[in-house]
C-alpha cells in the first residue's frame, strides 16, 4: 500500500537528466547516482524487488542534501524530497538507522531537559580541543585524523538561550518563538536577538520552552517514528497554547512545518487538523517582522558597515522552496541599508544537509568552501543568512577558509539596529 | 561478465570501477526509460583509458556501450547485451576556444550549454540546440547526429564538426577530419562517425565549428485555427524569404497538453501554434520579424505575439518548453518518434496523423521543428493494455510508411538505437542494410562497440 504510492510518486520521473543541471552534489560525484533520476531509478528497483540489498539503497538514497534544487528545476513537479524521505524510512524499516542517530532523535532530541545536558557536558569535552578564534566567536578545531579533516566547531555556551529567561518572562502570548535547538543552545546569541527584536512587534510574545526538536533531522534520516514523535509532541503544544503566529527564525524548522508535517501526518491522521492549524500560522522571521512593522520604527540604516559589505545567504528551502528570499532582503535593506548588496553566489547551497554534513564531511566541506571563497572574492564581509544548519556550516568553512569573514543570522543584525548598541553581532 | 575481466578493468580504473548493484541501475536508462543493466560501469579520464578498456574488451569479447548524460529518446545508451558502460562524465574539459579561426576543441563529455556559454563570453556561437543541450553531452550529441531547433537556419550537430579523435571498436585512436574551415582529403571519417550511435567509435575529443554570435533575436508566437492556417504561414515566411532561427509548430493535441501543467493565455479559436525566432544584425531582425508578423497575419493567424527581450521572449518559449515535460502526465508510457517530411507536405502529414489517431483509438500528440518538416509524433499510451499497445505500434508502422512515401525520413534527430531498428531496412533498403553492416565490420569487426543497436540483426556484421 504504502509502496503503491511512492511508486505512483517515482513513475511521474521521466529519466530526462533536467535534475543533473541543478544538483549541488553531482560536480562532486560526477555520477548518475548522486542525481534525482538516479536515487528514484534506485528506490523503483528496490519497490520492484530488484534491488534487494537494502543498505545499498539506503546508502543511495542518503548521498544527498536535500537541497531541493531538482524538485523545483523538475519539468514533470517530481516530489523528489518526499519521495528521497520516503524511501528512507522504507529502508531504516528493513535494516534500521544508524544507533547514534537513533540516541540522538529519541534519547537527546525530543527531551529539552537532556538536549541541555548534553550541551554542558559537550562543552566540557570542548575544551580538550584547539581553540580558533573567528569574528563570529571562537570555534574549536578537531584533531586530524578524527575522520574530519580539519572540522571546527562553535564553542558551546555554558548556558542556552532559555537558560537565560527569567522565570516569568514569555511564558504566554499570542505570538509563539519556536527557537530551535542550535539557536538555544549553540547559538544562543541568535536566540535572545530573534527574542528582543520579535518582541519589538508591541506583541505579547511566548517562547516556547519545552520545545523538543523540531524532528526534520529525524525525518530526512528515515526515522519517521522519531520525527512523528518530535513534530507530534510540538503539535500537539502549539495547538493547545493557540497562538495566533509562530515565528521560526530558522528555515529548516519552518519547512518542518510547514510542508512536512503534511507527509508525517496524512488525511486522516488525528494530529493532521493539528498540523494544518500549526500551519497556517507557522511564518518566517523575516516576514513576520515586516507584517508587524517592526522595522517601521528603526531610524535611518546605520552608518558604520561600509557599503555591500553584508550579503545574503539563500538557505535552500527558506528561500526555494518556501520562496522567503526577498522578505528578508526587504529586512535586510531596511535594517543596514546599502551595506547590504547582493552576494556572489547567493542562492548556492551551503553544502551542510544536516546528516550529510555529519556523514560526507569532506564533501559537505568543499561545497562550503566553495561558497563562502566566492562570496569573498566578491568583496562580502559579513554573510547573513536565516536558518541554523547555514549558520552552523559557513561558521565552520569561514573558521577554516578565512576567519575574519563574519557569518550572522538576519536577527543579530536587527537587534543590532533596534539595540542601536555599537556591538558587532555574532561576536562574543 | 568474467571475473578476469572484471580484475583487468579494476586494474585499469581502480575506484573508477563501478560494479555495485546501485551504480548500475544507475546506469540502466537512458530517456526512453527502458532498463538494461551493465555488468559494470568505467568513467575514464582520458583517451588512452577508453583505449584500454576497448582493448580489453576485445581480449576479454564484453560490449561496451558509450554514455554521456543518458539523454537520448532512441535507446542509443542502453546496454542491451550487458557488459560496460563507458561514462564520458569526467571528460568534460574544453580544451580549447581559436577566436581567430572560429572553432573549440572539446572533450566528450562536455555538456552542450556549457560550451555555449562559453562561446558566447568571446561573442561566438555554438548553434546546434538539441532540447536537451542544458544537460546532454557533446560526445552524445555527435553520436546520436542530435539536432535542435534551430536546425532551419544553422543546421544540425553533423554540421560543426570539424574532425574528432575517437576509438574504433579495435581499440586503435584514429584522428579524422580538420581544424580548417574546408578540407576533402580522403574520405570523410569525421561524418562517418557523427550520428553511428557509439557503434563504430567511442569519441575522445571533438573540433567543433564555432560562428559568430547574432546581434539581436526576436522572438514571434502566432495563433492559427488549424494546421493548415499555420502550415501555410510556414510556406509564407518562405516565400518572404526569410530563414527564421526557429519555427516550432504546436497543433491543438500539444497545446492542450500544456494547458493541463502549466495554462497560457491563448485566444479564442486556436487550434495550431508557430513559435518563430528571427536573429542576425539589430536593424535586419525588426524588419525580417515584421516580414514574418504579416505572413502569419495573412494566412489567418490569430493573434501574434512578439518580444525582443530576455524575459518576453522566454515568456514566449513558455508554451513550447512545456510540452514534453507535460506529456508524461497524460498517459504513463509515451512512443517517442520524430519524423520529418518535405516541409510542403506538413499539413498533409499532420492530418494523416490526426485521421490515424482516429482509426486507431490512440491519444497522438504532435509537436516539432516545421522549418525542417520535422514533426515530434507523440503516442501516449497506458502501457499496461496490450490492445492499446498493439494498436499503437501498427499506428507507428503505418506512420512510417507514410513518411517514407512522402520522401521523407523515420528519424530527424534522435537516432535509430533500439527503438527504430525494426524499421531501418523499410528507408534505407536491403543494399543500404548490407553497405552499413560491411562499414561496421571493418570499424569494429569484434562487435564490441554498441552492440544491438541500428541493426536488428548482427550475424552478418562480422567479418
Amino acid at each position: 500500500m504504502k509502496d503503491e504510492e511512492l511508486r505512483r510518486l517515482t513513475a511521474l520521473c521521466a529519466r530526462c537528466g533536467t535534475c543533473r543541471t541543478v544538483c549541488t552534489l553531482y560536480p562532486e560525484r560526477k555520477a548518475e547516482i548522486a542525481v534525482a533520476r538516479g536515487k528514484v531509478a534506485v528506490l523503483d528497483a528496490a519497490l520492484t524487488g530488484e534491488d534487494e540489498d537494502a543498505r545499498g539503497v539506503q546508502e543511495a538514497l542518503t548521498d544527498c542534501l536535500l537541497c531541493g534544487r531538482c524538485e523545483r528545476a523538475c519539468p514533470n513537479q517530481v516530489l523528489v524530497e518526499e519521495i528521497l524521505m520516503k524511501g528512507r524510512a522504507d529502508m531504516a524499516e528493513k535494516v534500521g538507522v544508524p544507533a547514534w542517530k537513533t540516541i540522538l532523535f529519541q534519547g537527546v532530541m525530543r527531551s529539552p531537559a537532556v538536549k541541555g545536558a548534553a550541551r554542558r557536558a559537550a562543552a566540557a569535552g570542548q575544551r580538550l580541543l584547539t581553540p580558533v578564534p573567528t569574528e563570529s566567536g571562537l570555534h574549536y578545531r578537531f584533531p586530524a585524523g578524527f575522520g574530519t579533516a580539519g572540522r571546527t566547531v562553535p564553542r558551546l555556551p555554558a548556558k542556552g538561550f532559555l537558560d537565560t529567561l527569567g522565570r516569568g518572562e514569555a511564558v504566554s502570548g499570542e505570538v509563539m518563538l519556536f527557537v530551535g535547538c542550535v539557536f538555544d543552545h549553540v547559538y544562543p546569541q541568535v536566540g535572545r536577538a530573534a527574542y528582543e527584536t520579535v518582541k519589538a512587534s508591541g506583541k505579547p510574545v511566548a517562547v516556547f520552552r519545552d520545545a523538543p526538536c523540531c524532528g526534520l533531522p529525524a525525518m530526512v534520516s528515515g526515522d519517521r517514528r522519531s520525527a512523528m514523535m518530535c513534530a507530534g509532541e510540538n503539535l500537539r503544544r502549539i495547538r493547545e497554547a493557540a497562538p495566533r503566529a509562530v515565528v521560526f527564525p530558522c528555515g529548516s524548522c519552518l519547512l518542518m512545518f510547514r510542508r512536512n508535517v503534511f507527509s508525517l501526518f496524512p488525511e486522516g491522521h488525528p494530529l493532521r487538523e493539528d498540523a494544518s492549524f500549526v500551519a497556517e500560522r507557522s511564518v518566517d522571521y523575516a516576514s513576520f517582522l515586516l507584517s508587524e512593522g517592526v522595522l517601521d520604527r528603526l531610524p535611518d540604516p546605520p552608518a558604520g558597515e561600509k557599503t555591500g559589505e553584508i550579503g545574503y545567504h539563500d538557505p535552500c528551502h527558506l528561500s526555494g522552496t518556501l520562496g522567503r528570499g526577498p522578505q528578508a532582503r526587504e529586512v535586510l535593506s531596511r535594517t543596514v541599508g546599502p551595506a547590504f548588496a547582493e552576494m556572489e553566489g547567493a542562492d548556492l547551497c551551503c553544502g551542510y544537509g544536516g546528516t550529510f554534513n555529519a556523514r560526507e564531511y569532506p564533501t559537505s566541506a568543499r561545497i562550503g568552501e566553495r561558497k563562502i571563497a566566492l562570496a569573498a572574492r566578491g568583496g562580502t564581509k559579513v554573510i547573513s543568512t536565516a536558518c541554523s544548519g547555514c549558520v552552523l556550516q559557513m561558521r565552520d568553512m569561514a573558521a577554516r577558509l578565512d576567519p575574519s569573514l563574519r557569518v550572522v543570522h538576519i536577527a543579530e543584525l536587527v537587534f543590532q539596529a533596534i539595540s542601536g548598541a555599537g556591538r558587532s553581532p555574532g561576536r562574543r | 561478465m568474467d571475473s578476469n575481466a572484471l580484475s583487468s578493468l579494476g586494474n585499469l580504473f581502480g575506484e573508477r570501477l563501478r560494479t555495485s548493484l546501485e551504480t548500475r541501475i544507475a546506469y540502466s536508462f537512458d530517456a526512453t526509460r527502458k532498463v538494461h543493466l551493465p555488468d559494470a560501469v568505467v568513467f575514464p579520464e582520458t583517451a588512452g583509458e577508453v583505449r584500454d578498456a576497448v582493448l580489453l574488451a576485445n581480449r576479454h569479447r564484453f560490449p561496451i556501450v558509450p554514455r554521456g548524460a543518458g539523454s537520448g529518446f532512441s535507446g542509443g545508451a542502453l546496454p542491451v547485451r550487458g557488459g560496460v558502460v563507458l561514462s564520458t562524465e569526467r571528460m568534460d574539459r574544453i580544451l580549447s576556444i581559436d577566436t581567430e579561426n572560429l572553432y573549440a576543441v572539446v572533450e566528450p563529455g562536455v555538456v552542450t550549454e556549457t560550451l555555449k556559454e562559453e562561446a558566447r563570453k568571446r561573442g561566438l556561437f555554438y548553434p546546434p540546440d538539441p532540447a536537451s543541450l542544458k544537460f546532454s553531452t557533446i560526445g552524445g550529441n555527435i553520436a546520436e547526429g542530435s539536432g535542435g531547433m534551430c536546425a532551419v537556419k544553422y543546421g544540425v550537430t553533423r554540421d560543426y564538426v570539424l574532425g574528432l579523435d575517437a576509438v574504433l571498436g579495435t581499440g586503435e585512436l584514429v584522428r579524422t577530419g580538420v581544424s580548417t574551415a574546408k578540407g576533402v582529403v580522403g574520405y570523410d571519417l569525421t561524418r562517418m562517425l557523427v550520428g553511428s550511435e557509439g557503434t563504430l567509435g567511442i569519441v575522445t575529443r571533438a573540433t567543433l565549428r564555432l560562428v559568430p554570435y547574432p546581434e539581436a533575436t526576436v522572438t514571434l508566437l502566432a495563433f492559427f485555427p488549424g494546421n493548415r492556417n499555420a502550415a501555410a504561414a510556414v510556406n509564407g515566411i518562405v516565400e518572404a524569404r526569410v530563414t527564421p532561427s526557429a519555427m516550432e509548430l504546436m497543433d491543438r493535441t500539444a497545446i492542450d497538453c500544456v494547458q493541463a501543467v502549466t495554462p497560457v493565455s491563448l485566444p479564442e479559436g486556436t487550434g495550431s501554434a508557430l513559435l518563430l525566432e528571427v536573429d542576425g544584425p539589430g536593424d535586419a531582425v525588426g524588419r525580417e520579424a515584421g516580414r514574418v508578423e504579416e505572413a502569419c497575419r495573412s494566412r489567418g493567424a490569430l493573434e501574434v505575439r512578439r518580444a525582443s527581450s530576455v524575459s518576453g521572449r522566454e515568456e514566449l518559449w513558455k508554451l513550447r518548453r512545456s510540452i514534453s515535460p507535460g506529456l508524461l502526465r497524460i498517459a504513463p508510457v509515451k512512443i517517442n518518434e520524430d519524423i520529418v517530411v518535405p516541409r510542403s507536405r506538413l499539413a498533409d502529414m499532420l492530418d494523416f496523423l490526426s485521421g490515424l489517431a482516429d482509426r486507431k483509438n490512440v491519444r497522438i500528440i504532435n509537436f516539432g521543428h516545421a522549418g525542417d518538416g520535422n514533426i515530434h509524433v507523440n503516442l501516449m499510451i497506458s502501457g499496461v493494455d496490450a490492445a492499446e499497445t498493439a494498436r499503437a505500434e501498427e499506428a507507428v508502422e503505418e506512420i512510417f510508411r507514410t513518411t517514407v512515401e512522402m520522401g521523407g525520413t523515420i528519424s530527424g534527430e534522435h537516432g535509430v538505437g533500439i527503438s527504430k531498428a525494426p524499421f531501418l531496412e523499410m528507408e534505407v533498403g536491403p543494399l543500404g542494410v548490407s553497405v552499413m553492416k560491411r562499414l561496421k565490420g571493418c570499424f569494429d569487426p569484434n562487435g564490441i562497440l554498441n552492440p544491438g543497436k541500428i541493426f536488428l540483426d548482427e550475424a552478418a556484421v562480422r567479418g
